[in-house]
């Protein structure tokens, strides 16, 4: 293997993976042979220096893009040799909350419960946007989903009136309303204030808790202490460092990842 | 002076709601508003759907010769309308392919909804491409993370775009309905059949019956508002 580490996890059956991965744009590599995999019910943080491909990991997990080298695998399989319609299967059992929330325009209910309709037959789609059919009632997942977040009073509101915490809240919640396998979470605290940072971390462990798998890239390294299982140091494109959370802070093997973890490795 | 030493059709007595005698009568009348309303209406509707469409389609995918067909729609903007008229009647008339391959459509309110179409398409497509292309690209990227296909990321960005979409609407409605010079040329201002409010103000300004253009122009205000306020009305819906 060029780069990188070797990947044990690479094997895990029921996970989501990436194997041998090289990826760039324009002619310039982002990812240089990177293996890594997630499996149920625990939490991976990928950290490293803005810029190192953390989003770029998490687009080809979510499958975004297909990788320029290397495969994409769910539960032993190359996603990208199966159809459009079993492609299609395995990417709605991944969420995903970005940086931003990217909510769409209405209320609470209708951005959390969107993932749930469009899950649904056209008849019924069809029906639900005729005012006269229209499901107003409180939906029981909907309900759930925010009590999770804390924002179960919340479901009538426009998405204008949330904070910017709120709204990441009300992604987070979006994201678990179909009951994903896995779910990847791209730098979800990095505008919040703490106690909505503590919000998300608790329902971090609460997915975990219901065997979702949870990927987080994150350049908070103290986040990834707090919420990870494992921790993959990524730098330059490729993962230098990988293993339980507590070995990789307290006794790192790559000497760039010691420097990264001691602050010493500016970017 | 316009006009001066020609009879006019102000009223004296009690002339109906308008204050002004027609020559065709309140059913004539009736009958102008009906048709101004189905070719504008239905041209624009046609109009919507085939514009959104290519809004979307143009807006979401790289192709050859992809900035040709923008160049090209702003520039159909610009079209003018008795060229349309002209371009219009030749292809419905018996030496254009519509009227060869056995349509009989001159002088048709199908010739007319025809040659608003093609005006108010540019229209449409050109704000509705802004609209949709404005759409915060994280907002495609959320729709389809959990699990949309692409017709369901495009159903979310042509909502999040649903106002600019009506503003291009009602840009294109506009052009319709207040287009004279393609209905004339296609229609052939034929009375019950094919004139239109705009044909009639043409018709009665020409004849010197200012009053009766006026009560007309005034009429079209009327409804190009009415028209206006519904859709506005419509597209303000607070989503759910």
């Amino acid at each position: 293997m060029k780069g990188g580490v070797t990947n044990q996890a690479v094997t895990v059956a029921d996970g989501l993976a990436l194997s041998g991965v090289y990826h760039g744009f324009d002619d310039t590599d982002v990812l240089t042979d990177v293996s890594l995999a997630v499996g149920r019910e625990e939490v991976l943080a990928i950290i490293g220096p803005s810029g190192t491909g953390k989003t770029t990991l998490l687009g080809l997990l979510s499958l975004f893009d297909d990788p320029d080298e290397g495969t994409v695998e769910f539960g032993g399989e190359d996603v990208w040799s199966l159809s459009e319609r079993e492609r299609l299967n395995v990417r709605r059992q991944i969420g995903m909350v970005f940086q931003e929330p990217h909510l769409f325009d209405g209320s609470v209910r209708r951005n959390v419960r969107y993932p749930l309709d469009i899950r649904r037959p056209w008849a019924d789609r069809i029906r639900n946007w005729l005012p006269r059919f229209g499901h107003r009632s409180a939906n029981p997942v909907v309900t759930e989903q925010l009590e999770l977040v804390g924002l179960d009073d919340a479901a009538s509101r426009h998405v204008s009136s949330l904070s910017g915490g709120e709204a990441q809240r009300v992604a987070f919640a979006r994201a678990l309303s179909y009951d994903p396998e896995f779910l990847l979470l791209d730098e979800p605290t990095s505008d919040l204030d703490p106690r909505n940072t503590a919000v998300i971390e608790d329902a971090i462990e609460t997915a975990r808790s219901r065997g979702v798998g949870v990927v987080i890239a994150t350049h908070d390294m103290h986040q990834a202490e707090r919420v990870a299982d494992r921790t993959a140091v990524m730098l330059d494109g490729s993962i230098i460092e990988h293993g339980p959370t507590q070995q990789v802070f307290d006794d790192p093997t790559d000497r760039r990842a010691r420097k990264f973890i001691d602050g010493e490795l500016i970017y | 002076m316009i006009g001066s030493g020609i009879p006019t059709t102000a009223c004296t007595g009690l002339c109906g709601p308008l204050f002004v005698e027609f020559p065709y009568g309140y059913e004539g009348i009736l009958n102008i508003i009906y048709v101004s309303l189905y070719v504008s209406l239905t041209a624009v509707a046609l109009s919507t759907v085939f514009s959104i469409t290519v809004a979307v389609l143009v807006g979401f995918n790289d192709f050859p010769g992809r900035g040709f067909v923008i160049a090209l729609i702003n520039t159909g903007m610009g079209l003018p309308s008795v060229v349309v008229g002209l371009v219009v009647l030749f292809a419905v008339s018996n030496q254009g392919p519509l009227g060869q391959a056995g349509f009989h459509l001159v002088f048709t309110r199908e010739a007319m909804i025809m040659s608003q179409f093609v005006l108010a398409t540019p229209v449409i497509t050109g704000i509705s491409l802004a609209a949709v292309t404005g759409v915060d690209d994280g907002i495609r990227d959320a729709a389809h993370a959990m699990g949309g296909r692409r017709l369901d990321v495009a159903l979310v960005t042509i909502r999040e775009a649903r106002y600019g979409i009506l503003t291009g609407v009602l840009a294109g409605l506009g052009r319709a309905i207040s287009e004279v010079g393609s209905v004339l040329i296609v229609g052939g201002n034929i009375e019950g059949q094919t004139r239109t409010l705009t044909t009639a103000i043409q018709l009665e300004a020409r004849q010197g019956r200012f009053e009766l253009a006026l009560v007309l122009g005034v009429v079209l205000v009327a409804l190009v508002l009415l028209i206006n306020g519904l859709l506005l009305k419509l597209g303000d819906r607070q989503i759910r």
